[in-house]
């Protein structure tokens, strides 16, 4: 049986209490993310001091910035993973870098600097906390709203190519640039999302686990007509199945896309490893 | 003291050394390359990193998180490269980052020529990134062996202000070989008037009084002092927050940081032939200064009453230069104008400004005293085709 979380207690042992509840909106499903994420971190026995948490801008960033107990970082959108990797060789190397990012900061202006942490197998765990579109701009469509979708800025419906559709997929994009870890759940996927991000956190190396979640607010009163949080977070869960069990209505196989731990050395131990060589032989 | 015959991009690296950075992270640009390399052949040599980025948002952003784990760090580019900084450098600004960043002026704007030196970036220099509410410090050398020691300068300042630091060179200064003197140890550092200042660490929780005080240590990550830093607005804490009585503090902070210090470094400035209050003074910074004082002296071997003052300290602009009513010539590697527009607004309401630009190549010392002579004549300038003769 799993092992049940009160969530005052993860409040106390890991987050600010001033920060908590955030300023989210009712019905949210972002808390639901972070819970998984904090639990994760639990099971795993880490303290606040074995992890700087970033973050960067839109709803995933402002609302969980400053809630880490330990130290924390905000980028400007897009940069938190060209932050990190500059952090990774300045930090020791028992120091886990987590990020909690959103949709629009990770595979639209953020996509190029995350390439090139997978590349080079940057110790990083990137939590994507997708929230289908740019909600908190008012709710236009990012690279990942599902195709049809209507939002402020696709009237007609979502019709753009983008990487969630047509057989592409953002993941196969990270697993060919070099990612050695990753993972997709929606929010509601509990006990399964949390070994995952357990698993992402342990990879001496790059890991992103992308976590859907639903946003009453903007998404499912602009898709569904209604602000109810219950119909947004059915119409996900119907769209949503465990990788190999797909069926033609998912948009989200859920489950470990790629798992390459170890296959690859790590960026700050193969960058300082090779300083060292070429400082105490003058050469590689 | 070892002496070279190198690149003033070698005695930049040099002198990022001596200042104790240990990473460096670029995005190869000409006139700024050769830094780049210099450094990834240095650094490891020396137990520091070397890292080249997908580009050069990415390259400041790198720096700034090296920079945040606690290491002293520097990037360089050239003009189209600084503008990409624009994002990282609004952070560094308003986390009060250190941070060390290297600028080799070619001809604008963007791409322009690659391989000629300008000045076109006096202003960018001011205002690298978005938004205002805050001070801007750059230094601009003239010389490799300046370069070397501004570098240093830099990362003194750099760390005493909590905040990232521009050296404004330009293409001649950075591609050019000159004899270059590198001190080896601290003894010859402290006789070559280099000042270095090791980083130190925050304790917290408040991580950004509202104060103009020096020495306050940046946040920093790793430490378990439960560092807060964003791009938002913070309180003392580090916690973003939407008040705009809180920014009023913040912008006090990064604005009067800097001006209510500046004994920092106001003498950052040379004087020639300004003892006996020259009826003209010209005014330069960076390469042209260098046929600006060779033309000068000639002007004064032959009866002339001029005098030239090189800026060297370029923002916080250092108004009290200009004080004394006389009759100004600012001489800029632009066609533009630029410093002019401060000579002008600093001068006093009595005094003339005049403005000589050239771009791509250096003025002559010919053209240099002609001007001098009709100015002091009264005279109009010669007007070369779409070259302003008086701004």
């Amino acid at each position: 049986m799993a092992t049940q979380y009160s969530s005052s207690a993860l409040v106390d042992n890991y987050l600010r209490k001033r920060k908590i509840p955030s300023t989210a909106c009712s019905g949210c499903g972002l808390g639901i993310n972070h819970k998984i994420v904090i639990q994760a971190i639990e099971e795993l026995h880490l303290s606040v001091n074995d992890i700087v948490w970033g973050t960067s801008i839109g709803c995933a960033g402002r609302q969980t910035f400053a809630t880490w107990q330990g130290d924390g970082f905000a980028g400007t959108h897009g940069r938190a993973y060209a932050i990190a990797r500059g952090l990774r060789i300045a930090l020791p190397r028992d120091k886990k870098i987590i990020l909690t990012v959103g949709d629009g900061d990770a595979f639209g202006i953020g996509l190029l600097h995350l390439i090139h942490s997978a590349r080079s197998n940057a110790d990083m765990t990137v939590i994507v906390n997708d929230n289908l579109g740019y909600q908190s701009t008012g709710g236009q469509f990012g690279f990942t709203t599902p195709q049809g979708v209507k939002t402020d800025s696709s009237p007609y419906g979502m019709f753009e190519h983008n990487l969630m559709s047509e057989g592409m997929d953002v993941m196969h994009i990270l697993k060919g640039a070099g990612a050695t870890f990753l993972a997709r759940h929606v929010c509601m996927d509990g006990a399964e999302a949390v070994e995952s991000v357990k698993k992402a956190i342990l990879n001496p190396g790059f890991s992103l686990v992308h976590m859907p979640y639903p946003c009453p607010t903007n998404f499912a009163s602009r898709h569904l007509g209604s602000r109810n949080a219950v119909n947004i977070f059915n119409w996900m869960k119907e769209r949503s199945a465990p990788l190999g069990k797909e069926t033609p209505d998912t948009i989200w196989a859920t489950g470990i896309y790629h798992d390459a731990v170890g296959s690859r050395s790590e960026f700050s131990d193969h960058i300082w490893s090779t300083v060292n060589k070429i400082r105490r032989t003058g050469a590689l | 003291m070892k002496r070279y015959l190198e690149t003033g991009n070698f005695a930049i690296t040099e002198g990022a050394l001596l200042a104790g950075c240990r990473f460096f992270c670029g995005y190869p640009i000409t006139p700024a390359t050769e830094l780049a390399e210099a450094m990834s052949k240095r650094l490891p040599q020396i137990g520091g990193v070397y890292l080249q980025a997908e580009d050069e948002c990415a390259a400041m952003h790198l720096c700034i998180g090296a920079s945040l784990g606690g290491m002293k760090a520097m990037t360089a580019t050239s003009g189209p490269g600084y503008i990409l900084y624009a994002d990282p450098f609004g952070w560094a600004i308003g986390c009060e980052m250190p941070l060390v960043v290297l600028n080799s002026g070619r001809v604008g704007p963007v791409s322009g020529i690659t391989g000629a030196p300008g000045q076109g970036e006096f202003y960018l220099t001011r205002y690298p990134t978005q938004g205002g509410n805050f001070e801007s410090v750059v230094l601009a050398p003239n010389s490799a062996q300046e370069c070397m020691l501004m570098v240093c300068e830099a990362f003194y300042l750099s760390e005493r202000l909590r905040m990232p630091i521009t050296v404004l060179a330009d293409q001649l200064i950075t591609d050019g070989m000159e004899d270059i003197s590198v001190p080896e140890n601290e003894a010859e550092m402290k006789e070559m008037g280099i000042r270095t200042y090791p980083r130190k660490h925050h304790a917290g929780p408040d991580f950004y009084p509202h104060t103009d005080a020096l020495d306050i240590p940046p946040v920093q990550m790793g430490i378990g002092a439960g560092g807060l830093c964003s791009d938002w607005t913070p309180t003392p804490e580090g916690y973003d927050i939407e008040e705009v009585s809180d920014h009023h503090k913040h912008a006090y902070r990064l604005i009067y940081k800097v001006r209510n210090n500046r004994s920092l470094f106001n003498h950052h400035y040379e004087k020639k032939f300004m003892d006996d209050d020259p009826d003209l003074v010209v005014v330069s910074y960076g390469t042209p200064s260098r046929v600006v004082n060779t033309a000068v002296g000639k002007a004064r071997s032959q009866g002339l009453k001029v005098g030239a003052l090189r800026l060297i300290n370029l923002w916080p602009f250092p108004d009290e230069l200009f004080k004394r009513a006389t009759t100004y010539l600012s001489v800029e590697l632009n066609w533009d104008g630029e410093l002019v527009r401060e000579v002008q607004r600093a001068a006093s309401k009595d005094s003339k400004v005049h403005f000589l630009g050239s771009c791509g190549d250096l003025p002559t010392i010919p053209d240099l005293l002609e001007t001098f002579e009709k100015i002091l004549k009264n005279q109009p300038l010669a007007r070369k085709d779409w070259v302003l003769e008086v701004w």
